[in-house]
C-alpha cells in the first residue's frame, strides 16, 4: 500500500491507494452529506450527494466512488460542489412526502439534517408528489415507502451482510421501488439493521412507532446479553421506560450490527406478567409482603428446610450478571453448600464438557475453513455466524455435521446427518481419518471405527486448510454424550492443527463459568440436585417450564411439601407459583447494573437504563440482602462495581481439564430427541417480547422427523409430538426428532 | 464525413414543397438544437459541428421545417428521456420527470412564464451529476430549444395553442378569403 499525498479543502493529507475521497474526509472530521454510502456496504454512488469538486475535472464527482490520487486538490464546500449538492438535494425532495411531524425518523433522519444544511426553504416543485404502497413487512419493521429515496442501503445490507436478499428494487426510471421480494415478512435474524442503516423514515421500528421522540429519550450504553457477543447497544429511554434499542459500534465485538433478539427483546420488559412486589405463600395461599417480611420469610425457610448444608441447592439460569452469579455462589459457599449449576440444560454434566474455545472474534473472520457440529448457527450465535460468513465470503469453506440441514446465510460445501445417539461415531471415524492421513498411530478403541467418504472428506479438508476451526454448538447440550465429544473434538483439533470455538455456551454463561457457579467435587450437579435429596432451593431468574432439561423433574421436585423453594424472578406465572415459596422480584436486563463476559472473554460492565418495575431490585442487592440476614462475612459491599472487582479477580475455579478419555456405551436403538428452542424462545425476556414473537423465526414449530423414524413412532405430517405439530422431511438425520420450537420443552 | 449540411438535405430528398427549414439537430436528440442558419453553413464533421455549438454525437440528423411545434417537439423529447431513466440515480431518476411534467403543463395550456427558467434550471441541474450520460443527453435539448426558440414557448403560455398552428390557421383563412 503506497502512500498518497493530496489536498482537501486546502489541508494536506495522505492516505492510501484505493481510498475513497469520502473515507478520508470522515477520519479528516470534514462533513460530506452522503446517503447511499456507508462504511460497511460497497459502493453504489446512486444518491448523488457527495458531489465534490475535483480540480481538472470538469464535472463534480461522488467521492463515495472516487478514489483518491497523487496530488490531487478537492474541494468539498466550493460554489461547483455546494452547487451540485444543492441540485440533488433539489430533486430528493421534490418526490418526498416531507411528513416530518408524523414521521418516527424525524429528529434522527439524515435527509431532515443534510436538507437543512443544503435545501432551499421553498420548493420550485408545485406538481403532485410520488406516492408508493406498502406491502408490509412483518412484525419487526414499519414501511413508509413513499419517503424511500432509493439509496438501496437495505438492499445491499441484505445481500451482502445478512446473506438473504429480501428487498430489492423493481421498476423502472421514476417508477423505480424498493420492495420486498416475498410477501410472509422478512426472514432474517439480523433485519433491524435495515432500520439502522436507511437514513430516512422509510424503513422504521415497528414496536416503537409513535412511542416517544428522539429528542425526548436518554441514549444509555449497555451491553446485549442474549448472546456470547455482548453486543454494544444503546437503550433509548423515555419516562422509566426501554422504549427502542439501537446498535452502538464496537468494531471489536459486533462492529456496526445488532441481531434482532438484541434490538427487539426489550419488548419483554413490559409484559403484564413481570414480577413487581414479593410474595410468599403461607397455607398454600400467596401474599404480597414487604421486602422485610418476605426476606425474613425467605431465611428461615432456607435455615428450617437446609439443616445440613449440602441440603441447599442454588440453581441459576444462563442470563444473570457476572456480579448474581459470583455473590450466588458465595453465598452458597458460605453457607457449605457446593450445589450451585446453572446447566440447567445440560444432559451430560460430567467434568469435561465444558471445552474452553481457543479463538477470537477477529480470527474466526479469517478463517479458511470451518467444521460445524451440532448448530444451527446462524440463529444461535448470529454475529459469530456474521464472522464466520465474511470469512467465506473471501473463499472459506464449510461442512458441518448436524442433527439436520440447516438454512444457512452462505454456502455449505457438505452437510453431513449425524442424529445425536451416532454423533460420537461419527466424529471417531473423523479422527480415525486424521489419524490415518497424519500417520500417527489411532489409539486402540479406535481400532473397530469404519471410515465412509464424507468422514475422509472431513477429514480432509480439516488438514489441508490452514486456518480451520471446529465450531461445537448448542444442540451438543441435550447429548448424553456431550463430554465424549467434547473429548473427540479436541483430539481431532489437535490432530488438524485445528482452534475451537465452543458455542454450546451462550447468554452470559462465561460469567457462570469465569465465577466457578459449578459444584466442585464434593457438590452435586443441577440433575442431582433434583432427584437427591435437596430441601431447599434458591433459582436466580429461573423459568420452571423453560430452563431445565427435565421440566417435570424439577417441578415434582419443587413441588414437594417439604421442599422450600426461594425464587428471585423478573416474572411470575402459574409454574412459579405452583412450585415455589417465595418470589422475589428481580429487576431484569436493562434495570441492573452489571457484567457480560463475551466469547472473546472480554468482560464488559454495564449500568442500568431504567429502575425495575414495581418492587423488584437488582439482583446483586437481593443476594447481598439476604447473605446480610445470614450474617455471612464478605458481602459488605456497596457498589455492583466492587462486587464485578473480586469476580473478575477469581483465576479458574472451575476445573476443565478432560479427565475421562473412555467413552460412554450409547444405546443406539432407542429413538433421540432433540428439542432446541427457536431464537426468540431462549430466556424469559425475548420469550416475552410480542413482535419478535410474531416474526417467522418466532413463530417457529415443528417436529423433524425422518419418513423412517416417524413410521417406528407411528407418526405422520400433521401430528402431534409433544404438542408440536410433525413435519416428516427427509433434512433430518434418522433415528431421532429435531424439535424447532418456542414451546417449552416437554419432550 | 465532411459532407456540406445543405448536400445531406439535397440527397435526403429535400424539404416538402413550399416549407423552410425551421432547425436541426445534428447528432441525435441528446445534442444541442441549431438554428436554420447556422445549420446550412455547416459540413457534418466533428470540428464543424462543435463551432456550430452542437455535436455530430450518434449522426441521426433530426431535420424540422416550419410545420414543426416546437413546443410538442421538446414535450415529445422529454417524454422520451423520462421513460427511459433507469431510475438509479436521483438528478436523472426524479429530474426527467420533472421536466416533462411541466413541459406537459405547457401543452395542456396550463403553463406560466416562470416554466421556462424552471426547465433550465431544472436541466443545468441534472446536467454532469448523474452517473451516465442519459441524464445530459435529457438535459441537452431543453436549454437548446429554450433558448432558440423562447417566443414559440411564450406564445404557448399566453395563448394555449401552438404559434407554428396559428400561422398555418391564418394562411388557411386567407387562401378561403
Ligand atoms: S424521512 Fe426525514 S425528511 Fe422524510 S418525512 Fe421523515 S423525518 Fe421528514
Ligand atoms: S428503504 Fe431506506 S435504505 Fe432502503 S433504499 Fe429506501 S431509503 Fe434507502
Ligand atoms: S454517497 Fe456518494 S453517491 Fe451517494
Amino acid at each position: 500500500m503506497s502512500e498518497i499525498e493530496f489536498e482537501i479543502d486546502g489541508k494536506l493529507v495522505f492516505a492510501n491507494q484505493g481510498d475513497s475521497i469520502i473515507s478520508i474526509a470522515d477520519r479528516e472530521g470534514i462533513d460530506v452529506p452522503r446517503f447511499c454510502y456507508h462504511k460497511k456496504l460497497s459502493v453504489a454512488a446512486n444518491c448523488r450527494m457527495c458531489l465534490v469538486d475535483v480540480e481538472g475535472v470538469p464535472k463534480a464527482q461522488p467521492a463515495c466512488s472516487t478514489p483518491v490520487a497523487n496530488g490531487m486538490k478537492i474541494h468539498t464546500r466550493n460554489d461547483k460542489a455546494k452547487s451540485a449538492q444543492k441540485a440533488v438535494m433539489e430533486f430528493l425532495l421534490i418526490n418526498h412526502p416531507l411528513d416530518c411531524p408524523i414521521c418516527d425518523q424525524g429528529g434522527e433522519c439524515e435527509l431532515q439534517d443534510v436538507a437543512m444544511e443544503y435545501g432551499t426553504d421553498v420548493s420550485k416543485f408545485n406538481l403532485g408528489k410520488r406516492i408508493v404502497a406498502d406491502k408490509g413487512i412483518g412484525a419487526l419493521i414499519q414501511t413508509d415507502m413513499t419517503r424511500c429515496i432509493h439509496c438501496t442501503r437495505c438492499v445491499r445490507f441484505g445481500a451482502e451482510v445478512a446473506g438473504i436478499v429480501e428487498m430489492g428494487g423493481t421498476g423502472r426510471g421514476e417508477g423505480v421501488k424498493i420492495e420486498p421480494f416475498l410477501t410472509e415478512g422478512i426472514q432474517s435474524e439480523l433485519s433491524g439493521n435495515m432500520i439502522d442503516v436507511c437514513p430516512v423514515g422509510a424503513l422504521t421500528s415497528k414496536p416503537f412507532r409513535y412511542e416517544a421522540r428522539t429528542w425526548q429519550m436518554n441514549a444509555v450504553e449497555t451491553i446485549a446479553r442474549h448472546d456470547l457477543i455482548g453486543s454494544n447497544i444503546y437503550t433509548q429511554t423515555y419516562r422509566g421506560k426501554v422504549k427502542r434499542v439501537v446498535a452502538r459500534d464496537n468494531e471489536l465485538v459486533n462492529e456496526t450490527w445488532i441481531s434482532d433478539r438484541d434490538r427487539f427483546s426489550y419488548e419483554g420488559l413490559n409484559h403484564e406478567s413481570r414480577a413487581l412486589h414479593p410474595k410468599i405463600k403461607k397455607n398454600n395461599k400467596w401474599q404480597e409482603a414487604s421486602w422485610e417480611v418476605a426476606l425474613d420469610f425467605a431465611i428461615s425457610g432456607l435455615k428450617k428446610n437446609a439443616q445440613n448444608p449440602n441440603q441447599l441447592g442454588v440453581l441459576a439460569s444462563k442470563n444473570s450478571t457476572l456480579e448474581e452469579y459470583y455473590l450466588m455462589q458465595k453465598l452458597a459457599r458460605s453457607f457449605g453448600s457446593e450445589n450451585i449449576d446453572y446447566r440447567l440444560d445440560k444432559a451430560d454434566l460430567s467434568i469435561g464438557s465444558s471445552m474452553l474455545s481457543n479463538i477470537s472474534l477477529s480470527e474466526m473472520e479469517s478463517i479458511d475453513h470451518a467444521l460445524i457440529v451440532n448448530s444451527y448457527l446462524r440463529l444461535e450465535q448470529p454475529m459469530i455466524n456474521h464472522r464466520i460468513r465474511k470469512a467465506t465470503l473471501n473463499g472459506a469453506s464449510v461442512n458441518t455435521i448436524n442433527n439436520k440441514k440447516f438454512d444457512f446465510n452462505y454456502r455449505t460445501n457438505l452437510e453431513v446427518l449425524s442424529s445425536p445417539q451416532k454423533t460420537v461415531l461419527m466424529l471417531q471415524s473423523v479422527l480415525k481419518s486424521l489419524h490415518d492421513k497424519t500417520k500417527t498411530p489411532a489409539p486402540k478403541h479406535l481400532s473397530k471405527i469404519t471410515v465412509d467418504d464424507s468422514q475422509n472428506k472431513i477429514a480432509d479438508d480439516l488438514i489441508t486448510a490452514e486456518r480451520p476451526v471446529i465450531v461445537i454448538g448448542e444442540h451438543v447440550n441435550s447429548n448424553i454424550s456431550s463430554s465424549d465429544i467434547m473429548n473427540i473434538i479436541s483430539e481431532i483439533a489437535t490432530l488438524a492443527n485445528a482452534k475451537i470455538a465452543n458455542l454450546s455456551h451462550s447468554g452470559n454463561s462465561l460469567s457462570a463459568e469465569k465465577v466457578g457457579f459449578k459444584p466442585s467435587n464434593k457438590g452435586k450437579n443441577a440433575t442431582s440436585m433434583l432427584s437427591e435429596n435437596t430441601k431447599a432451593f434458591l433459582l436466580m431468574d429461573v423459568d420452571l417450564n423453560y430452563d431445565f432439561i427435565n421440566p417435570k423433574l424439577a417441578a415434582d421436585t419443587f413441588n414437594k411439601d417439604d421442599v422450600f423453594v426461594v425464587s428471585l424472578n423478573s416474572f411470575e406465572d402459574e409454574a412459579s407459583q405452583i412450585n415455589s415459596d417465595v418470589i422475589l422480584p428481580l429487576a431484569s436486563f436493562y434495570e441492573s447494573s452489571g457484567t457480560h463476559i463475551n466469547f472473546d472473554g472480554i468482560a464488559q460492565s454495564f449500568s442500568a437504563s431504567v429502575k425495575g418495575p414495581g418492587d423488584s431490585k437488582p439482583g446483586w442487592k437481593i443476594i447481598k440482602v439476604l447473605a446480610d440476614l445470614f450474617e455471612f462475612k464478605g458481602f459488605e459491599y456497596t457498589d455492583s462495581t466492587q462486587v464485578a472487582d473480586d469476580a473478575l479477580a477469581i483465576t479458574s475455579i472451575g476445573n476443565n481439564d478432560i479427565v475421562d478419555k473412555n467413552t460412554k456405551a450409547i444405546d443406539d436403538s432407542k429413538i433421540a430427541i432433540h428439542w432446541q428452542y427457536s431464537p426468540y424462545a431462549v430466556d424469559g425476556v425475548t420469550r416475552k417480547a410480542k413482535s419478535l414473537q410474531e416474526t417467522p423465526i418466532g413463530k417457529m414449530n415443528a417436529a423433524f422427523i425422518s419418513l423412517v423414524t416417524a413410521k417406528e413412532l407411528k407418526l405422520s405430517g400433521g401430528d402431534l409430538f409433544h404438542g408440536v405439530p410433525v413435519s416428516i422431511n427427509e433434512t433430518v438425520a434418522d433415528g431421532c426428532v429435531f424439535v424447532h420450537t418456542y414451546q417449552s420443552r416437554k419432550g | 464525413m465532411g459532407t456540406p449540411f445543405s448536400k445531406l438535405l439535397e440527397l435526403a430528398g429535400g424539404l416538402k414543397e413550399g416549407r423552410t427549414l425551421k432547425a436541426v439537430i445534428p447528432g441525435g436528440s441528446s445534442t444541442p438544437l441549431l438554428s436554420a442558419d447556422t445549420a446550412m453553413n455547416m459540413t457534418m464533421d466533428y470540428d464543424s459541428i462543435a463551432n456550430a455549438g452542437s455535436m455530430l454525437g450518434a449522426g441521426s440528423v433530426i431535420i424540422m421545417d416550419d410545420t414543426t411545434c416546437m413546443v410538442k417537439t421538446l414535450t415529445r423529447l422529454a417524454h422520451f428521456y423520462y421513460d427511459e431513466s433507469c431510475g438509479q440515480c436521483t438528478p436523472c431518476r426524479e429530474g426527467t420527470g420533472w421536466l416533462y411534467r411541466v413541459l406537459q403543463r405547457i401543452l395542456d395550456g396550463n403553463g406560466k412564464n416562470e416554466d421556462l427558467d424552471l426547465l433550465v434550471s431544472v436541466g443545468e441541474k441534472i446536467s454532469g451529476n448523474t452517473i451516465c450520460a442519459l441524464g445530459d443527453a435529457a438535459a441537452t435539448p431543453v436549454e437548446s430549444f429554450i433558448r432558440h426558440f423562447r417566443h414559440e414557448f411564450e406564445y404557448y403560455i399566453k395563448h394555449g395553442r401552438s404559434i407554428v398552428e396559428s400561422e398555418h390557421h391564418l394562411i388557411e383563412e386567407e387562401a378561403i378569403v
